[in-house]
């Protein structure tokens, strides 16, 4: 067993585990972090998105001894009940959720996008998101959140 | 008693979001089945065979036993002696083959991934390092592959006793088949096929199951779309009686009709929960579920269509092989094929109408429903009809379907299927499409496009579309209703418990809205609660495009019963007549006279003395609601109303193919959807567009593949691709508001455009390919197979 | 679906990751872990020992150096698409890097992890190969380098030997007249390629062709060298459609790709003809203007 301290949210969280353990476990099923969702466990899905010191990461393709010393930062570190990030509020607003699964994944992997590139395009919107499934949406109102998000929806149907 | 009510109504709040359930799964605070928390909580992983047909010899569990860790280990034997088993529960189909299975292997196993041994350990590591330490000794035996192979007499046999491996043989004749044939001016032969796809929830299956062994009591929480049939069916084969056994569907990330089945596994979960006396809990991994939970579509079409030289249909005869892989799964796999049967006829005055459909057994995954249900393909069959004979006799798509289509009268109309139509007007609808497209300005465009070289097409299809069907045929027991309790709280607040379960299409939302508009409140003061059968008798849950027509039904039910009450109660108060009191903005209304809708509730539990004589304290009901239009099994003639009411569409797709790749852009998808009174326009729209999403998944990107040997070789989202960002196509949508004559006006909404939508864009890609000569009878258009259709082509 | 047991060392330094690769049987190096990891979550790789280069400094950056570029084999596939430096004298890795997977992978995944993975679909080997560059391996106390030809074996099998920690990615720097281009066909934005064709050419002062080198992945069983195909170029000074077609039908000639759920033998071969035709013109129009890629 490995004890690792990280920064989960900005507060010290510190966990021994097995080298083995994958990040996405440790946060849920040690650190109470459930908001990260186990989709695929092999990188395609995007569901276990969180951001490691700033960046994107599959949480099932990292070893949570890898995160010594990082910043973790999950869902529950990026909003609210009382006060939703505004990518959170687009979301709701424009009906860009429906079972929900992938949503903290899209949540996080959109809050990079926005801080790379404050005003994307819809091009650049599809293609950063690309990795992230969502089987209910279609996409098409996750789209039209993150353009909300953005500031440039072009004129919609 | 009475107040005087403000002129207006009090601003709605909490407005901001759009529905009850954003908060908690926006802050990544939804209860997933994985999110379920017990301390002491025990982890099960699943050993699957990885071999497609094999008799087990056997099974050494000890050496995982050793394992720290571990607490134990079981195979489907041992499982077997204690438990009972599942069936179909269908006897009275003497062309069924009556089979029974249990949660595990017993002696044979019959595709890659079937259950064989179970371990349950402190962790997921850890019982997954155990299962590599089981040791199963297989007799391989060669497999069937492929439902047409399978018919072969020289065929492998899945179960020796069957004497072949047709699990299911029905036949249908309907009108006067000869007749109509005799009278053709021509008869038209085709091939239709379907491939195997998944539903692919993003959320796989899973359960949890906790035992008190002091009480009885089994707790399940089950990632499914039918807790209380769930119950029913664990009750059958735990032997614990249904008063013992709680089940809650948690959060659910999708279902899409794979979870409306009742796995294997999520048995196994409670009658481990009962052996090891801790809290259990099995997640279905993403292979697992690409091998086995489950498969749809799969089917092959022969039909032979007389139609007279002026385009109409005179008869069809169509024969369908299904590919259900493993039938050792309730409810049966065949049922979207039995579907896909019943809605070959689809919005067309077509009586005179003949089948048989053989659903084969393979060393494949189990088939079952995924939305769409087997419609898509019937759908598909006769739209392709329309346009192939069209083609053949140079009528053009519109008139083709004009000159078949059922009249605008009478209705209902009685299909040759016996579905009792009660929609609107086909015709109507088809023109709304048009004028939307404007037909006539896209085929100038795709025409002038095909002179400049390019593969530009138009295509059309419409659907008409059971919802909120009966079940109990293909169940063998359940039906077609629903149930809800609605309580009043004494503060006024509501809380309504539904038989339904949200898969994701935002139930809480809508049910609140509907209770809410019947008591005259704010949704904001009911609370809504689904998939748990504590809190409700029984339900019969999500699927078949029911929720609304069903729940809905039996919310507005419900809240009737107790405004009703609630009226009585203010009239008592007001000295009038029950009749003349009115619920509207929070208040019983009599005139200018009113009095808080709290204000009643408060009554019915904390100022009983003021309840009319005679009548009981407090505001709660339950209520069972079936508009008792639906049969439970076929007439003498083969016929049956299987639905409540249904829903229409018609699509129109603009499509341009590449032909160097085989790559397919779908340019413009429009779809005319009627589902009735529209509950939630937004909430709605969202269904179409996932619908839409998955048609174009299925269509153009997702494939389950097996080789010769019944070994799958997509057991990845690397290798079976659902669409992503990019690939969305924005559809038009626009309503249409044919209310059904049931409670609310409402008709199922949710799979109409998974199920028009395949045959719109057949169409619109077989369009653009007329000037190759090449024809679109397959459902699968994905580049490479749409590639190979195109190879040997002149110009492509 | 979670990966078996394995020991685990986070390397201080390269010596401290050879002594440790070479300390265990089955030991791994764990670069950006995007393609090594999902292997082990499904139990189809199981190494005893993983070495984690993740903290190694001196295997990150790059550099321009006397007519080579010098890439540091833990540069991630982000930074090689973001990187100024990169993208002004190395764009042809920034316009490859983009085509790898999603963005989520490119902020761990890297160069080094990439080419030791030796996925005969992937597009940094293919590049490599394309490009002529050679790696640099280092074992406990010696170094050699292993030129692209002779790195990739097979599918997922490299020259590199179990001790040895893939260091640095060379490739010659840019001239004037050189262009290269990638071309691939994914079916949905991020995924492997079904096939890939990297040309990359040189005109000379007058706009003649000098050199083409073209190499596809998906198309074999390695990243295959298909140069030959485009030896019919060399003198010309300009490219017609008819030139750049007839490369495409070489290319495919020349290929010997895999069929599976992807795609086909055929397809993949139908495909190479068309990425290969657009890689070459879109190559030669880069040779021909300045900067190039």
């Amino acid at each position: 067993m490995t004890k690792v301290r990280f920064s989960l949210n900005g507060e010290v969280a510190e966990v021994e585990v097995e080298p083995r353990e994958l990040l996405l476990d440790t946060l849920r099923d040690r650190l109470a972090m459930t908001g990260a969702h186990a989709g695929c466990e092999q990188g395609s899905c995007g569901a276990c998105t969180v951001l490691v010191d700033g960046c994107g990461v599959r949480s099932c393709l990292m070893f949570t001894v890898q995160v010594g010393g990082s910043e973790v930062r999950t869902i529950e570190g990026v909003g609210s009940p009382g006060s939703l990030h505004p990518i959170q509020q687009a979301l709701s607003t424009h009906h860009g959720l429906q079972c929900g699964f992938c949503t903290p994944g899209m949540v996080l992997t959109a809050l990079e996008l926005f801080e790379t590139d404050p005003h994307p395009s819809r091009d650049r919107i599809e293609e950063w998101m690309s990795g992230n499934l969502c089987r209910c949406t279609g996409y098409v109102n996750i789209v039209k959140a993150l353009e909300a998000v953005a500031g440039t929806a072009e004129e919609q149907l | 008693m009475s107040v005087t009510a403000p002129p207006q109504a009090p601003a709605e709040t909490g407005a901001a979001l759009r529905r009850k359930e954003d908060t908690r799964l926006l802050c990544g605070q939804g209860e997933f089945l994985g999110d379920v928390y017990r301390p002491d909580l025990k982890h099960i992983a699943i050993l699957r065979s990885p071999v497609a047909h094999a008799r087990i010899r056997h099974i050494d569990g000890s050496g995982a036993l050793t394992l720290p860790g571990v607490i134990g280990v079981f195979t489907g034997g041992e499982l077997a002696a204690e438990t009972g088993e599942f069936s179909h529960h269908l006897p009275m189909i003497p062309t069924l083959r009556q089979i029974t299975w249990s949660v595990l292997a017993t002696d044979k196993v019959r595709f890659v991934g079937e259950p064989v041994a179970a371990v349950v350990a402190d962790s997921r590591y850890i019982a997954e390092d155990a299962l590599e330490l089981i040791e199963v000794d297989y007799e391989e035996l060669p497999a069937v592959s492929d439902a047409e192979a399978g018919l072969d007499p020289e065929a492998p046999l899945l179960y020796e006793d069957w004497g072949d491996n047709v699990f299911l043989f029905m036949p249908g004749s309907h009108g006067d088949i000869e007749a109509a044939f005799a009278g053709a001016d021509g008869v038209l032969q085709e091939r239709f096929t379907h491939h195997r796809i998944s539903g692919l929830p993003m959320e796989g299956h899973g359960a949890l199951g906790e035992f008190d062994p002091a009480t009885g009591r089994l707790e399940m929480y089950v990632s499914t779309q039918v807790p209380h049939t769930l119950r029913t069916v664990i009750s059958d084969i735990s032997g614990l009686s249904e008063a013992k056994i709680r089940v809650v569907a948690p959060d659910m990330g999708g279902g899409f009709g794979n979870k409306a089945h009742f796995m294997r596994e999520e048995v196994l979960v409670a009658v481990l929960a009962m052996r090891v006396r801790h809290p259990v809990v099995w997640q279905q991994d993403r292979t697992e579920n690409l091998l086995s939970g489950l498969h749809s579509r799969q089917q092959v079409h022969e039909v032979e269509v007389a139609y007279r030289d002026d385009g109409k249909i005179l008869g069809l005869r169509a024969n369908f092989v299904v590919d259900v892989g493993s039938p050792e799964l309730y409810i049966l796999g065949c049922a979207p094929a039995i579907v896909t049967t019943s809605v070959v006829p689809n919005c067309y005055d077509l009586q005179d109408y003949a089948f048989e459909l053989r659903c084969v057994a393979t060393n494949k995954g189990p088939m079952g429903g995924y939305r769409g249900y087997g419609q898509p393909q019937g759908i598909f069959l006769m739209e392709r009809v329309l346009d192939l004979v069209g083609e053949r006799l140079g009528i053009d798509p519109v008139t083709i379907r004009r000159a078949n289509m059922i009249p605008d009268e009478p209705r209902p109309y009685v299909t040759a299927t016996g579905s009792v139509l009660d929609t609107g007007s086909f015709g109507d609808q088809l023109t709304e499409l048009l004028e939307a497209v404007d037909y006539d300005a896209a085929c100038g465009a795709r025409d002038e496009a095909r002179t400049a070289g390019r593969l530009v097409g138009v295509g059309i299809a419409q659907m008409v579309e059971p919802t909120a069907p009966n079940i109990h045929g293909l169940a063998g027991r359940f039906g077609g209703y629903e149930m809800a309790m609605l309580t009043v709280q004494p503060d006024g607040r509501v809380n309504v418990a539904v038989g339904t379960k949200s898969q994701g299409q935002g139930h809480e939302t809508i049910y609140a809205k509907v209770a809410a508009e019947t008591l005259g409140i704010s949704p904001d003061d009911v609370e809504v609660s689904d998939g748990d059968t504590a809190a409700l008798p029984y339900g019969i849950g999500t699927w078949g495009s029911r929720s609304a027509v069903m729940g809905g039904g039996a919310v507005i039910k419900a809240a009737q019963q107790v405004r009703d009450k609630m009226a009585a109660i203010a009239a008592g108060m007001l000295e009038a007549p029950a009749e003349q009191i009115e619920a509207s903005d929070g208040f019983f209304r009599l005139g200018e006279a009113a009095i808080p809708f709290a204000q009643i509730a408060a009554v019915a539990y904390l100022h009983t003395f003021l309840l009319p004589p005679g009548m009981d304290p407090g505001l709660s009901v339950v209520v069972g609601y079936d508009p008792g239009n639906t049969s439970p099994f076929p007439d003498e003639r083969g016929k049956m109303n299987v639905a409540a009411t249904y829903s229409t569409a018609a699509a129109a797709a603009v499509v341009e193919v590449e032909a160097a790749t085989g790559v397919v852009t779908v340019q413009d998808l429009t779809i005319v959807h009627d589902c009735g009174t529209v509950i939630d326009g937004v909430l709605l729209d969202g269904q179409i567009h996932g619908a839409v999403a998955q048609a174009v998944g299925q269509t153009f990107f997702e494939e389950i593949h097996y080789d010769e040997n019944g070994q799958p070789l997509t057991s990845t989202l690397l290798d079976y691709m659902i669409p992503t960002f990019g690939d969305a196509v924005r559809a038009r949508i626009i309503h249409r508001e044919t209310p059904s004559g049931l409670i609310g006006g409402f008709r199922g909404a949710g799979e109409g455009a998974i199920i028009v939508t395949p045959a719109a864009l057949a169409a619109a890609v077989h369009d653009a390919l007329v000037p190759l000569g090449v024809s679109i009878t397959q459902s699968n258009l994905s580049p490479p197979r749409l590639r190979a259709l195109l190879r040997g082509h002149s110009t492509a | 679906m979670k990966p078996p047991r394995f020991d685990y060392v986070a390397a201080g330094s390269v010596g401290e990751a050879t002594e440790a690769l070479a300390s265990a049987e089955d030991s791994r190096v764990l670069a950006g872990g995007q393609s090594l990891v999902p292997l082990m979550n499904l139990r189809l790789a199981r190494p005893s020992l993983l070495v984690d280069v993740n903290h190694l400094g001196a295997l990150s950056g790059f550099e321009s150096h006397n007519g080579t570029l010098r890439f540091g084999a833990m540069c991630r596939h982000r930074f090689l698409e973001t990187d100024p430096d990169v993208r002004q004298k190395a764009p042809i890795f920034a316009e490859v890097a983009e085509l790898i997977g999603h963005v989520g992978i490119r902020n761990r995944g890297t160069l080094g992890g990439s080419l030791a993975h030796a996925d005969p679909v992937a597009e940094l080997p293919a590049l490599l190969v394309a490009l002529e560059g050679r790696v640099i391996v280092a074992s406990t106390g010696s170094e050699r380098a292993i030129p692209a030809a002779e790195l990739f074996a097979g599918p997922f099998t490299t020259g590199l030997e179990p001790d040895e920690l893939l260091t640095t990615v060379e490739v010659p720097a840019h001239r004037d007249g050189d262009g290269g281009a990638f071309s691939e066909f994914v079916r949905r934005h991020g995924d492997f390629a079904t096939a890939g064709v990297a040309v990359i050419l040189h005109r000379d002062g007058f706009g003649a062709c000098e050199q083409v080198r073209v190499a596809g992945c998906g198309l074999g069983p390695t990243p295959m060298d298909l140069s030959a195909a485009g030896d019919f170029l060399r003198g010309e000074s300009s490219l017609t459609d008819g030139a750049a077609e007839e490369l495409g039908r070489r290319v495919a000639a020349a290929a010997d790709p895999p069929g599976d759920v992807h795609g086909s033998k055929d397809y993949r071969r139908e495909l190479a003809a068309v990425l290969a035709a657009d890689a070459v013109r879109r190559a030669w129009a880069r040779a021909g203007s300045a900067g190039g890629a």
